[in-house]
């Protein structure tokens, strides 16, 4: 501390240089980080809030079971499924799941690529919500089909028919997208902890953690030569990684745009859905960051420094998607089509209008908040516009889904939608597995990067003049 | 053999099981009524309920009770006493206890007697009647193949549906001996094929788990025979007193041998009185023809040569309910064709007037409409007659000004320019009065003998109904009915209201019922016998054009039913002769030539005797027979008008799960009935659709939902009969409100002074298409009236419904085309690569002036597709399976609108966005343009229904179909899957029947001719409006209609294409009457 200069701020949080929050608290060492980190995991003790939190998001999963076994055994008419509106809840939930799960791979890939350190504190529980979000997501497309038993048909194997799915059908190409990228995080993920892996089983004590987490680690020994493989494995997943955040909601929005239907049927899709995924995924972020840092005490780690920068990521998404309504809006008039014209006039103001005044004050009018510091620098608050966003995320994707089904070219086959109890279990009943996967995460792995929160601190910094290294170390 | 008829001798030796060994002593009929126990006893109750009889029942013999009694007695003693054991109910329970409860479907009656007739048919009957079925199950296989038997391929028979208003003369496509399809005979003068929704349901109707199995006495079971010999006790001791005592009560009588076996009956019994009584009856035009030609006579229009036709408040578009329907409809639809021929360069359109009470599909197709209430309908007739100048017609001082004034003098102008060329055609649901006026205005416009013919009734035994069922109830109450036969009428459920049947029922010695379900009556009769479905029976009817149609049985009954001919016979001297001798004896002596045999043989063949269509009467309507009008109800009253319903009539089909699912033509609602009200009246009542009031009227009460219909009268309740059945079967008990409860006597048509109470409750209803009003404003793309249908002015502006009138269109011939409308893009406007169509490629015109909206394409399709029901809270929800509708758009104030009816099913686009969304690839183009469903394939992600433009596919969202009932196995169309649930399913164009003509074609090397191909839907159309073929064929009937500039496709602007299109509408309103609402084309914003 007495290198840095002196400085007319006071407060230790905040960077003396930029006037910014830091993105680490001041004082920590290696030893304190990796302690910090790796004892609420490796602790003798479970905190009885776990216990119990766990068995909530536990009980809320056989809910889920419930819902889906009376699912497979009765069929989809057990939800508020009709014609016209013939995707409900179901596809709703999977959109919006997967675009919760955008932010992880974006800190961890994309923020990588563009060197923004102040993600390494986040990318691990980031990335983990990804694949948690990504696990919720895809359940929605195995549960949805009418016959789910069948689902694999989808999948291009060769087979003795020689039959092979429709290769212009972007349900295919979702199918590919959700795929790779589940699988990218998963690896990416698992390539990132490996170091720590290696720590974990250093540090545990228990004989099955130390076999556990050493199968894990790979056989991490901290070389240089591992070093250097870790980091380029990384770029690379990185670089793989970063062309999906942007491709794999562009093609789940292709899912819409293909179709010829009023409101589903727009080219500016692509990049708004992407840019809705990473609201939404931030929102989530924050949503669990907050009570996470709370709870575990880890201030210090996810400072207030990372979520004003996220809160300002949720800015700038949150007015692409502000212009992506508008273009639905000029588009409607611009194009002249009559049936543009009345789907927006429907979204507005037909039966179910209130959905669209829902979701453009959960998603329009609210988050400008972000725009004072105030609220970006809160924590409580931000926890509730990241709520606040998110609700309005479900129900961008309700408008678009639902609402635009409703009543289409034909006004013969106009009709409603009305969800069961059985839609809302699933829904619940997701929240619940993210929930509870969520929870054996922070159990038992090192939720935020150890390794990667080194790199952060004074210590690790090469500096041009060699000046001693604090003792402790 | 005819009163055991269905007693199956020998057949124990067809059945395994343990059963067999322990009750191959007792006789057959008894070990039938054994079996059919355990189902008779909830009937039991449910009859003790209803009557307070205690159920039948002398003291409960246990099993060991059984074996105390029979301890010690050994050989044929001990199972005679078995026998007699079997009498009592403590014997049912013992049989129940000693076999498996299932003992009694092991031993299904109808497995058993299907082989014995699969094996009866090919020796006796083959090539006759050919009346069998399979059995569900394989018992023995064919020893020697019946020689017209070839499996998969159908055979066609000809038959006639026999209701009410006249014959429907049917040809039945019979796949191993099932019948599985009702058509129209094609070869029949009256219908020429054509056929409508209630006589194609009724093949469901034959196949109804629920009908009644076995005859009951006091609800128990009895063999048939047992009450023969109690019938013809009965008429042994009648005979004496001329049978006095002795009621037959009966519905319409439809058969000319019914009719002759009574006449006969009644040389041995004078006093015997028979009686009809259906609710909805011709009373009206009967005491009409009465009081103005001094006799009973139909009236037949020959609409072909009317250029203006003016309804009075008669629905002849809808359905058969009204006499002559099928031929009134084809006649009307050939004049609005507009189709160019060599012989008719320049066709001209009709015009039709309707003025009418519940809103009808007849009134909405009249180019000039008024709703009235139905009591002002005798006024307005009677003004328009007094314009005329008949004598003693007092016009209606309502009429003699305002819009009423322009309304009736232009039509009456009209009437007076085309003197012989018009037709009046009153409603059967209309007063006396009505009916008089019009025959004068007939007789006065020339019209008579011209346009209109009278001639001999249809029914054998015309008869004023009302009048009988009250000279019945009347005997009744006085004692004097001792035997009270009732064949097919079911008066507890359907007499009026005042007349309490039910408690007359209770001071007659014995009544019998024969129905084909245990019905309300039924469960009040001391006999009751299950009656043959007209598909099973041998029996004779009129078309309504009076020519004679056999009916001939399609299969044998499957629950041993019996015939209303079988019991009169039983009065004769010949009592066991069969329905088909009684048939055969009755006719042929008139046939010509001199062999007879061979001359049966032909009416067989072809179904119905030829040249026998009535010949016209020379009659003349007495002058100043039209003498007081009846009073319309006062203003500002509520009056109530009684309506057959459009699907299950009376109520006699209210257990047909297609007509109760089908949605009902202008309110689009299915599985209930409403107390049907204007806008602007549910407005000023306060009351919200769904909402339940309680209708008085004359101190009798009933509770009913509300809904609005577009174009009512104001002041006005519409109540459709035939629902709020409580013993119909397990899809007709329960839906909807008992009308009859408010019906008296005095009123059976309409009745004022009704008063309405909110109750506060709410009744959901199933109404399959959204109607909101259009709030919109100008600059939101409205047309700020907020009276107008959201859709409707949507389906104008969309381009989806293009009209014009007459006048439009002779100056504007491509008024289809017009520069506003968005049109379709240019093939090559597309990423993919165009199909090829190098042989056929199959397309269908629908004609949009030719629609009526009468929903028989609907049935048809149902009953070809094997489409399964899915039940109201499925529909309510948005899940109805049907794969072709009639889209109604209503145009303009919905007080007052116009309508539009538009047959919608999957336009088997081209350029089709459901198959390229469809993962799996389920969903494909055929190489002659259709897009053919792969059930098979489809995984069910229901990507193809949200990208269709139509939403005509339709999804299984749960287990629809019913693969559990037996009898509804039978009849399924083979040629087409059953779909599971799961699976999207969609009309192909009959994509079978295409297949089925190319192998035809095929096998003689040819091409397939036009014509030779038909769809269901265009099969049965009454107005022939849809046309189906090869558009590559410039010279089918296809690619000509697609030539007319009126073709217009739906939607086309999408660029997806549709192989079906439209042709639109031209009509026809008087120009003195033109509202500002008429537009010649839609305008696009």
């Amino acid at each position: 501390m007495a290198t840095i200069p002196e400085s007319p701020v006071n407060d230790p949080m905040l960077d003396p240089i930029t006037g910014e929050n830091l993105v680490i608290a001041p004082g920590h060492t290696f030893k304190s980080v990796t302690e910090e980190v790796s004892r609420i995991v490796l602790t003798g003790h479970t905190p009885l809030g776990w216990y119990f939190g766990f068995a909530l998001a536990g009980s809320i999963v056989i809910m889920l079971l419930t819902a889906i076994s009376w699912l497979v055994l009765k069929g989809v008419g057990i939800w508020g499924l009709d014609i016209p509106v013939a995707w409900g809840f179901a596809i709703i939930n999977f959109v919006w799941w997967i675009g919760i799960g955008h932010a992880g791979t974006l800190i961890s890939a994309f923020l990588l690529l563009f060197k923004q350190q102040w993600r390494n504190s986040i990318n691990r529980f980031a990335e983990a919500m990804t694949i948690f979000a990504v696990i919720c997501a895809a359940l929605f497309p195995l549960i949805h089909v009418g016959r789910p038993w069948l689902g694999y048909w989808l999948i291009p194997y060769p087979n003795s028919m020689n039959v092979w799915p429709n290769f212009r059908s972007p349900l295919l190409w979702d199918v590919f997208a959700v795929s790779t990228y589940g699988i990218i995080s998963v690896v990416f993920w698992y390539i990132g902890m490996v170091p720590d892996m290696g720590t974990m089983r250093d540090r545990c004590k228990s004989k099955v953690g130390q076999y556990i987490y050493g199968l894990l680690s790979v056989g991490w020994r901290g070389s240089v030569r591992h070093w250097m493989r870790y980091e380029s494995a990384c770029l690379l997943l990185a670089g793989l990684a970063t062309p999906l955040v942007l491709s794999v909601h562009s093609v789940i929005s292709f899912d819409f745009a293909v179709a010829i239907l009023p409101g589903w049927h727009t080219a500016i899709f692509p990049p708004y859905f992407v840019a809705g995924a990473i609201y939404s995924g931030f929102a989530m972020v924050i949503t669990l960051a907050v009570p996470i840092r709370k709870w575990y005490h880890l201030e210090d780690l996810i400072t207030l420094r990372h979520l004003d920068n996220m809160g300002k990521v949720m800015l700038a998404t949150g007015l692409i998607i502000a212009y992506g309504y508008a273009m639905d809006v000029f588009m409607a008039w611009f194009s002249a089509s009559r049936f543009e014209y009345f789907m927006i006039w429907n979204r507005m103001f037909g039966p179910i209008g209130w959905a669209y005044w829902v979701l453009i004050t959960c998603n329009i009018v609210l988050p400008q908040l972000l725009w004072l510091r105030k609220f970006r620098t809160n924590p409580t608050l931000l926890f509730l516009i990241s709520l606040v966003i998110n609700t309005g995320m479900w129900f961008e994707r309700f408008v678009i889904i639902v609402v635009s089904l409703t009543r289409d070219f034909l006004p013969s086959s106009w009709g409603t939608y009305k969800a069961t109890r059985w839609d809302y279990m699933t829904l619940g009943g997701t929240l619940g597995l993210f929930t509870a996967l969520f929870f054996l995460f922070v159990r038992f792995l090192p939720m935020i990067p150890m390794s990667e929160l080194r790199v952060l601190l004074p210590q690790s910094k090469i500096r041009p003049k060699a000046e001693p290294l604090e003792a402790g170390d | 053999m005819s009163w055991t008829g269905d007693s199956a001798a020998g057949t124990g030796q067809a059945r395994r099981g343990p059963a067999d060994l322990d009750l191959n002593n007792l006789d057959d009929g008894r070990r039938e009524a054994e079996m059919a126990m355990e189902t008779v006893k909830d009937q039991n109750e449910m009859a003790a309920l209803k009557t307070g009889h205690e159920p039948a029942g002398e003291g409960l013999l246990t099993l060991e009770q059984a074996r105390a009694k029979l301890d010690g007695k050994t050989g044929k003693k001990y199972w005679r006493s078995l026998d007699e054991l079997a009498d009592t109910p403590a014997f049912h329970e013992m049989v129940q206890r000693e076999f498996p409860t299932e003992a009694a479907e092991w031993i299904d009656p109808v497995t058993r007697r299907g082989f014995l007739k699969v094996m009866g048919a090919s020796l006796a009957l083959a090539g006759l009647s050919g009346c069998t079925k399979q059995p569900d199950e394989q018992i023995y296989p064919y020893i020697k193949q019946p020689e017209d038997l070839v499996l998969g391929r159908p055979v066609y028979f000809a038959t006639a549906f026999p209701f009410p208003t006249g014959a429907i003369p049917l040809l039945v496509k019979s796949d191993a001996y099932r019948p599985i399809k009702l058509d129209g005979n094609p070869e029949h003068p009256f219908n020429r094929g054509t056929c409508d929704i209630i006589t194609q349901a009724t093949l469901l109707d034959m196949y109804d788990p629920d009908r009644s199995q076995r005859p009951l006495y006091r609800g128990e079971v009895r063999p048939f025979i047992e009450f023969v010999a109690a019938f013809r006790a009965m008429a042994a001791d009648k005979k004496a007193t001329g049978g006095q005592g002795l009621y037959i009560l009966s519905d319409t009588v439809t058969s000319p041998t019914l009719a002759a076996q009574w006449k006969k009956a009644q040389k041995n019994f004078p006093q015997a009185k028979w009686l009809q009584w259906d609710p909805v009856n011709r009373d009206s035009w009967y005491t009409a023809s009465k009081t103005a030609f001094g006799d009973y006579y139909d009236a037949q229009y020959r609409l072909e040569g009317a250029d203006v036709i003016l309804s009075l408040d008669a629905d002849f578009l809808s359905g058969i309910a009204h006499p002559g329907f099928l031929k009134l409809a084809a006649d009307y639809a050939n004049r609005r064709k507009l189709l160019p021929t060599p012989s008719n360069p320049n066709p001209e359109i009709n015009r039709l007037y309707a003025v009418e009470s519940t809103p009808s599909t007849t009134g909405f197709k009249a180019d000039n409409r008024m709703a009235i209430k139905a009591s002002e309908v005798a006024g307005f007739a009677a003004s328009v007659a007094a314009a005329l100048g008949v004598a003693g017609a007092q016009a209606d001082a309502s009429w003699s000004s305002g819009p009423r004034q322009k309304f009736l003098s232009a039509i009456v102008a009209d009437l007076k320019a085309n003197g012989g060329k018009s037709a009046v055609i009153p409603g059967d649901q209309q007063s006396p009065a009505v009916h008089l006026a019009a025959i004068a205005i007939n007789q006065a416009l020339g019209n008579a003998g011209k346009t209109v013919v009278y001639t001999e009734t249809v029914n054998p035994m015309p008869a004023i109904q009302g009048d009988d069922i009250k000279t019945l109830v009347a005997d009744m109450q006085a004692g004097k009915v001792d035997w009270l036969v009732i064949l097919n009428a079911n008066p507890v459920y359907n007499c009026p209201a005042d007349l309490n049947f039910e408690q007359a029922m209770g001071r007659v010695n014995t009544i019998v019922h024969l129905g084909s379900h245990v019905d309300e009556t039924a469960l009040g009769a001391h006999w009751h016998i299950n009656n043959a479905h007209y598909l099973e029976s041998w029996s004779d009817a009129r078309a309504y054009d009076g020519t004679v149609s056999v009916v001939q049985p399609m299969i044998d009954p499957l629950y041993g039913g019996k015939t209303t001919q079988e019991i009169i016979q039983s009065l004769l001297d010949d009592p066991d002769m069969s329905g088909y001798d009684a048939v055969r004896t009755n006719w042929i002596g008139s046939l010509p030539g001199a062999d007879k045999d061979f001359a049966w043989r032909k009416v067989l063949h072809d179904g119905f005797i030829t040249d026998t269509a009535f010949q016209p009467k020379t009659v003349t309507a007495k002058t100043g027979s039209l003498s007081g009008t009846p009073a319309a109800s006062a203003a500002g009253t509520l009056e109530v008008v009684f309506r057959p319903d459009p699907n299950v009539y009376d109520g006699r089909y209210a257990n047909v799960g297609w007509l109760q699912e089908i949605p009902k033509p202008i309110v689009s609602m299915s599985w209930d009935n409403a107390a049907l009200m204007s806008y602007e009246t549910r407005g000023r009542l306060g009351l919200a659709e769904e909402d339940v009031i309680e209708i008085e009227l004359n101190g009798r009460k009933v509770s009913a939902p509300v809904f609005s219909v577009p174009g009512h009268p104001d002041d006005m309740l519409s109540l459709a009969l035939g629902y709020g059945r409580q013993n119909a079967g397990r899809v007709g008990s329960g839906p909807g409100f008992n009308a009859y409860l408010l019906r008296t006597s005095a009123a059976l048509l309409f009745a004022g002074g009704a008063k309405i109470t909110k109750t506060g409750k709410t009744y959901p209803l199933a109404v399959t298409k959204s109607h909101y009003t259009d709030h919109r404003s100008v600059f939101a793309g409205g047309d700020g009236s907020g009276t107008h249908s959201l859709e409707g002015n949507e389906a104008l502006g969309r381009g989806i419904v293009r009209y014009a009138t007459v006048a439009d269109f002779k100056q504007h011939p491509d008024f289809a085309h017009d520069e506003n409308i968005p049109e379709d893009p240019k093939p090559n406007e597309t990423l993919f690569a165009n199909w090829r169509y190098d042989k056929n490629a199959w397309g269908m015109a629908i004609d949009m002036n030719s629609c009526v909206g009468c929903n028989a394409c609907i049935a048809a399709c149902y009953a070809e597709n094997n489409i399964a029901v899915v039940g109201k809270h499925q529909t309510k929800t948005g899940r109805i399976m049907q794969w072709i509708r009639i889209d109604t758009y209503f145009e303009g104030d919905l007080d007052a609108p116009r309508a539009h009816f538009q047959p919608m099913t999957c336009q088997q686009c081209e350029n089709a966005p459901c198959e390229q969304v469809c993962p799996v690839g389920a969903t494909i183009h055929s190489p002659e343009g259709l897009n053919v469903m792969v059930y098979n394939r489809c995984v069910g992600v229901r990507y193809c229904s949200n990208n269709c433009p139509y939403k005509v596919r339709k999804f299984n969202f749960l287990l629809f179909s019913d693969f559990t009932t037996p009898s509804l196995k039978l009849m399924r169309n083979p040629d087409v899957t059953v779909r599971s649930r799961g699976v999207m399913e969609k009309c192909t164009y009959c994509t079978q029947r295409i297949i089925a003509a190319k192998i035809a074609a095929d096998k003689q090397n040819r091409d397939i001719r036009d014509g030779e191909i038909v769809t269901a839907c265009q099969q049965t159309c009454p107005t022939g409006a849809i046309v189906f073929g090869n558009i590559n064929d410039k010279q089918s009937r296809v690619a000509k209609l697609k030539a007319q500039q009126r073709n217009y496709g739906v939607l086309a602007d999408l660029n997806v294409r549709p192989r079906t299109t439209y042709i639109a509408e031209v009509i026809n309103p008087n120009p003195d009457l033109d509202e500002a609402q008429i537009q010649s084309a839609p305008v696009n914003s």
